[in-house]
């Protein structure tokens, strides 16, 4: 059979190391995880209550609502922030300095960026002494905005300052790969800028900007580090709530804890399951020429 | 007259990404060495080394950067081993179920590394993981390896099967046709993949604290009690110590590939005289 053949097996004898490592330890814990939300924590009997619990609690819907909230907007804020950046000014970022000065948020942890935005934006921030220069407020607490509240601008902040250089680093070598002929060619034909974008450009970013995007999501509604400086007491977001849960004095709350970041998890593959269905549609459209 | 304006607006904007990218880096390093910087000073009043002798000074300082970097090396080290191979089949061969794969590797990246750890505990704790560094690197591969892999198969794809093929052709071992060819070719790839890993392993606050049990005390884990304090010179100056070490390890990165390919060099060169 083919089966014996090396140039068959090969690629697999490659692959096999990463595959086992990474699906013991996403297999494995995702399992355990599972079990453990669903087993009641001092005699380990099969259970459904801790989910019927979960559900019943004002505390989870609030942290899933500001959650969604905030990776949804910080997800879009910076792909539309990144898009439109690459788009106008693409020739420059090619250029090898600029694209290494895009590199230096990546340097940059994300606690370490969430610190920047105290530093920038808190009541006694460098923002707030310059309104005092400028005459805007002549003491801390006029400061009208603070990055806990208002929305969780910090957070949201934070993300885009993170996140917009992975955007761009993402979708330049699209860009790299257009040709001058194309954008040529929809101009003899009478189209205009937003015609040549639509059909050059957006067939080729798409793709890219929905795996983007799913990425940014996925990272954005299940970290903990920034939500754990800049948020808020209460709602907070889901892994911070998921953490506190799980190292509550008893473990009483361990199953809880676990039961949020499992419905956490579910959202994720459910968005990502969808924008890879709707992905492929059009790709199927592109195919039959439509 | 419209295009000089449309150049404007390039410039304006280009301006201000270039004000978002480096102005942190400078207000960090303003305020690491800030002596007294009151609200609504522009720039600090005084300046000194103070928050600097105040970090170096923390007991568990040198030992917490030793731990990082141990730590942040081994997580890189084992992305390769890992990531090398897995990158080459994914983009030199077309195999039934590759597309299967290539989902599957992305795992990590979509499932919440925080439920995979909190899932792993019990059984680390049981197999002697936890608390130790070994477990920390374990669980550091999730958030790391997908990206490695990615980065590594566009390399392979940008260079192509043809010049490690042609070095075989020749003669060469696949041990040799790896190191003068391979390596060479996937210098950039290789650079980011060690940048980017040891960023987002040094990132790692909550994947650590959860392994590492508070046993395993890594720069994140002593940053987060400054983050709570109001010395903002100091939490200053220990975030630039974040993105001083990865600059760092990528420039000795550099220098040690540099004078290795002049040793290869002056190597040939001998040879062939």
């Amino acid at each position: 059979m083919k089966w014996f053949n090396p140039e068959t097996i090969k690629p697999w004898l490659l692959l096999l190391p990463s595959v086992i490592v990474i699906g013991f330890l996403v297999g494995y814990g995702v399992w355990e995880a599972i079990a453990e939300s669903f087993r009641e924590w001092e005699t380990g009997k099969w259970t459904v209550q801790y989910y019927e619990e979960l559900l019943m609690k004002e505390a989870f819907w609030d942290s899933l609502f500001l959650s969604m909230y905030i990776a949804i907007s910080s997800t879009l804020a910076s792909l539309l922030i990144g898009l439109f950046l690459t788009r106008v000014l693409q020739r420059y970022f090619m250029n090898y300095r600029w694209k290494s000065l895009v590199w230096l948020p990546m340097l940059f942890p994300h606690f370490v960026a969430a610190y920047l935005i105290i530093l920038f934006l808190s009541e006694s921030g460098i923002l707030s002494s310059l309104f005092y220069h400028f005459g805007w407020v002549n003491e801390i607490a006029d400061f009208p905005f603070s990055i806990q509240s208002q929305h969780s601008a910090g957070i949201i902040f934070t993300y885009i300052w993170k996140e917009v250089p992975f955007v761009i680093l993402m979708l330049l070598p699209i860009y790299q790969q257009f040709s001058p002929e194309e954008e040529a060619t929809v101009r003899t034909l009478g189209g205009n800028s937003w015609d040549v974008f639509k059909t050059t450009e957006w067939p080729s970013l798409f793709p890219v900007l929905i795996e983007t995007g799913i990425i940014l999501f996925a990272f954005t509604l299940a970290a903990f580090e920034v939500p754990s400086v800049l948020g808020i007491t209460y709602p907070k977001m889901l892994p911070v709530l998921s953490y506190q849960w799980f190292f509550e004095n008893d473990w009483s709350n361990r199953p809880l804890a676990m039961a949020v970041m499992i419905i956490t998890t579910l959202i994720i593959l459910f968005i990502a399951f969808l924008s890879f269905w709707v992905t492929q549609r059009r790709r199927m459209h592109i195919a039959r020429g439509r | 007259m419209k295009p000089s304006i449309v150049q404007l607006v390039k410039m304006f904007l280009l301006g201000c990404v270039f004000f978002a990218l480096v102005t942190p880096l400078l207000l960090l390093l303003l305020n690491s060495f800030a002596h007294e910087w009151r609200w609504p000073q522009i720039i600090p009043a005084s300046f000194s080394l103070r928050a600097w002798s105040v970090v170096f000074s923390d007991p568990h300082i040198w030992s917490s950067i030793g731990w990082t970097v141990l730590i942040g090396s081994m997580v890189v080290c084992l992305n390769l081993l890992l990531g090398l191979p897995a990158a080459k089949a994914l983009a030199y061969y077309e195999f039934k179920g590759k597309s299967l794969v290539e989902t599957f590797l992305l795992l990590p990246i979509l499932i919440p590394s925080l439920a995979i750890g909190m899932g792993l505990l019990l059984t680390m704790i049981r197999v002697g993981l936890a608390d130790h560094w070994a477990g920390v690197v374990l669980i550091h591969l999730l958030p790391t390896l997908p990206y490695t892999i990615r980065i590594l198969r566009a390399g392979y794809e940008n260079i192509g099967a043809g010049y490690e093929e042609a070095a075989r052709n020749l003669g060469a071992s696949s041990w040799k046709a790896f190191w003068t060819i391979t390596v060479p070719l996937l210098f950039p790839s290789l650079r980011a993949v060690l940048a980017l890993t040891f960023v987002i392993s040094l990132s790692q606050y909550v994947l650590t604290a959860l392994i590492g049990g508070g046993q395993v005390v890594t720069l994140a884990m002593i940053y987060y009690p400054y983050l709570a304090g109001i010395d903002r010179s100091v939490t200053a100056a220990l975030s630039l110590l974040f993105v001083l070490l990865p600059i760092l390890l990528v420039c000795i990165f550099e220098l040690v590939s540099h004078l290795s390919r002049k040793v290869v060099t002056t190597n040939q060169m001998r040879d062939e005289t």
